[in-house]
């Protein structure tokens, strides 16, 4: 078991720095906007008016799990799906529109993927291992695996999150090549897990690509761990035409967090919270946000 | 636990595969030119000679991708060549991108920009994830494919990840290492550095200007003795050693004494359980820009009491980015295999701070046990690799 020792989330509902988020949430609206905390008390102003918003969400997100449990990480891992897309385009604008021989160079600096994990270690002062993971819609459950990794290699504290943002023209993009189900968004969820018991632990994480049959996956993937559909509480899918027990809870992750491919991060923080509001046992994220490609991840509480 | 290396395949400016790299390896002949291509003109570069379609052509290759993909699924496939995909053999790719599908996509955002007709399907092939799943594709892998984005030090990071899973149990066998094609968007991007040399860029020297950019991909291929057991393939070379650190010091540049790449190559000598002495050859990240190479110097001084040989093949390949660090370990691989030790071209005299001179010569030796191979990225991302003989 891999225990969850804090959690800091910055996304489209009231999830930062709140206690435990399940009576925060509502079905995400069309056009509702990222809910940002003050920066400023964890960025210097300089710096943050360079940095674009999931830069933002991750440097605050570490910070905050960092003071929360008052240690340094042994490792930091990070997923995003689309990487640093503001900076990206803003580059592809500069350079594509401009006539002249010099160009500023910071927003292709901050284009690159690793930007938010980079800005993390420079954050933190941190010189552990800094990897970062971009699967599509399985971005944070590579970052997960590699977090289960490194505690299994002795590290004690691991960072472990992901963050992804919208921009006007991924708008475009829908519903093209892009579903429209759902409102685009803009979110990031961090978390701090270490071998040290909590209330809640990650058993496991799997992923699977080429998917055929997702219930079939969920039920060897769960008897691995001597669990059968009908023992988990509660699943919080990404609209997944899964056939589920009646005694389980069934709950689309999506409709509160918004389309994000690293959304699933959002889904471990709202199933955490859940199994302690609750007072439930298990749950289960599938993420298959993206068609044959599904992420599965099992969590439990220590103490229901 | 034994990692062993059963494959390698590459690609760059100075060969399509293994003979031909070698060839202009013991030729000092070098794949940069002057470009005339229409995303790096102007610059030296070390450019594949050949387009899209013609490698599509030569190497028998149907799959719409980009053409980061294509070099990917090049060198991949020469690397899994004669490798089979069983039922009992859990297989993976890790693969190393930087741009992804940028160069196809910089262009229809262009014309988005000019408020042209842009084909919005293009940007399918924009994430670097699905460059790794169209590799993946055409290897016959689907039990695990991941994508490791951590700029320049990206194939060896991919490396790095491969090799664990392997340790952790999680997977028997693993294609891992990278693949980046030129585009306009780095090319602009490392002008507005300002990091570029107009001229041959030159490794470690004292005038040293900045770095020429290339293309290309490397792969090798990683086996538990498990696999081996079942695979009988042929061991080449252990992965005996790596590590990943960070500087953390600037998201650009290197610290000057190079905190993080000597925290990485001391943690890699250290998994190896080797001593900085056993190490036969250094194939350095060496990109040419004046940080990159005194950071790195100071930091190999500072691990190494008396210097091995060492050098930065980017003299031949220019720099390719998040394939470097598999393009590299494949030359690694090599260095074991037959005992070479590549030349650093462009030489002259060495920095004043540190007076490394890099090796200047093709060498042959008898025998090689251990060569260390750096890759640097942007936010301080450092990581090593130790490949040593079986």
């Amino acid at each position: 078991m891999y225990y969850i020792h804090a959690i800091s989330s910055i996304t489209h509902q009231n999830t930062f720095r709140i206690d435990n988020i399940i009576k925060e949430l509502s079905p995400i609206k069309e056009n509702s906007n990222l809910i940002s905390p003050d920066y400023k008390e964890f960025i210097p102003g300089a710096a943050l008016r360079r940095l674009s918003p999931v830069l933002r969400i991750g440097l605050t997100a570490a910070i905050d799990c960092k003071n929360k449990i008052g240690k340094k990480f042994d490792a930091i891992s990070v997923g995003t799906a689309l990487g640093c897309l503001r900076d990206t385009e803003k580059f592809l604008k500069t350079f594509h529109t401009s006539t002249s021989d010099f160009i500023s160079p910071t927003s292709f600096i901050q284009s690159t993927h690793n930007t938010i994990a980079g800005q993390i270690s420079l954050g933190l002062k941190n010189h552990a291992y800094n990897m970062t993971h971009t699967q599509n819609n399985l971005s944070f459950e590579m970052a997960l695996i590699d977090a289960i990794m490194c505690i299994n290699e002795g590290k004690i504290n691991v960072l472990v999150g992901s963050a992804d943002e919208k921009t006007p023209f991924l708008e475009l993009l829908q519903p093209k090549i892009i579903s429209k189900k759902y409102p685009l968004s803009t979110g990031g969820s961090f978390f701090s897990i270490s071998k040290t018991k909590n209330k809640i632990g990650i058993i496991d994480v799997k992923t699977i690509f080429n998917s055929k049959n997702t219930e079939l996956e969920i039920k060897d993937f769960l008897k691995k761990h001597k669990y059968e559909t009908k023992d988990i509480d509660v699943i919080l899918h990404s609209d997944s035409n899964i056939e589920i027990p009646k005694s389980c809870h069934f709950i689309n992750f999506l409709k509160y967090s918004g389309l994000y491919y690293s959304a699933s991060s959002f889904a471990l923080h709202f199933a955490h919270d859940y199994l302690i509001s609750k007072n439930k046992n298990s749950a289960l994220i599938v993420n298959d946000i993206c068609i044959d490609k599904v992420g599965l991840i099992l969590i439990k509480s220590n103490e229901a | 636990m034994n990692i062993y290396i059963t494959g390698y395949g590459l690609i760059s400016s100075i060969g399509k595969n293994i003979d031909e790299s070698l060839s202009s390896l013991k030729n000092y002949s070098s794949g940069i030119e002057e470009s005339n291509l229409k995303t790096t003109k102007g610059f030296k570069v070390g450019a594949i000679k050949a387009t899209n379609d013609e490698l599509k052509k030569e190497f028998n290759i149907k799959t719409d991708c980009s053409r980061t993909a294509l070099l990917g699924i090049i060198a991949s496939k020469q690397a899994f060549y004669g490798h089979n995909i069983s039922k009992n053999i859990r297989t993976g790719l890790i693969s190393g991108t930087s741009v992804g599908g940028m160069d196809t996509s910089e262009f229809e955002y262009k014309k988005y920009l000019e408020s042209e007709k842009h084909d919005i399907n293009i940007y399918q092939q924009h994430s670097s994830g699905i460059s790794s799943e169209q590799i993946a594709f055409e290897l016959g892998i689907s039990d695990f494919i991941n994508t490791i984005s951590t700029a320049c030090s990206s194939a060896a990071n991919a490396i790095i990840m491969g090799a664990r899973m392997i340790e952790n149990g999680f997977l028997d066998r693993v294609i891992v290492g990278g693949t980046d094609s030129l585009t306009k968007f780095t090319t602009s991007g490392f002008k507005s550095l300002m990091i570029f040399d107009e001229e041959f860029c030159k490794p470690f020297d004292k005038s040293r200007k900045g770095l020429n950019l290339g293309e290309g991909a490397g792969y090798i291929v990683l086996e538990s003795e498990q696999s081996i057991s079942s695979t009988k393939k042929e061991p080449l070379a252990l992965l005996s050693g790596w590590s990943n650190a960070s500087d953390s010091f600037h998201q650009t540049a290197s610290s000057p004494e190079g905190f993080g790449a000597q925290l990485s190559m001391l943690e890699a000598l250290n998994k190896a359980k080797l001593k900085p002495e056993n190490i036969d050859y250094i194939n350095a990240h060496g990109t040419a820009t004046p940080n990159n190479d005194l950071s790195e110097s100071y930091a190999i001084k500072k691990i190494f009491k008396s210097t091995p040989p060492f050098s930065s093949t980017k003299s031949y390949t220019g720099h390719t980015l998040a394939a470097s660090g598999g393009i590299e370990a494949v030359l690694s691989t090599l260095s074991i295999q037959h005992g070479y030790i590549y030349p650093n071209l462009n030489f002259k005299n060495p920095i004043e701070e540190t007076e490394l001179t890099p090796n200047l010569k093709f060498i042959k030796k008898n025998k090689i046990n251990h060569v260390l191979s750096n890759s640097f990225g942007f936010g301080g991302n450092n990581s090593t690799l130790i490949i040593s003989s079986i």
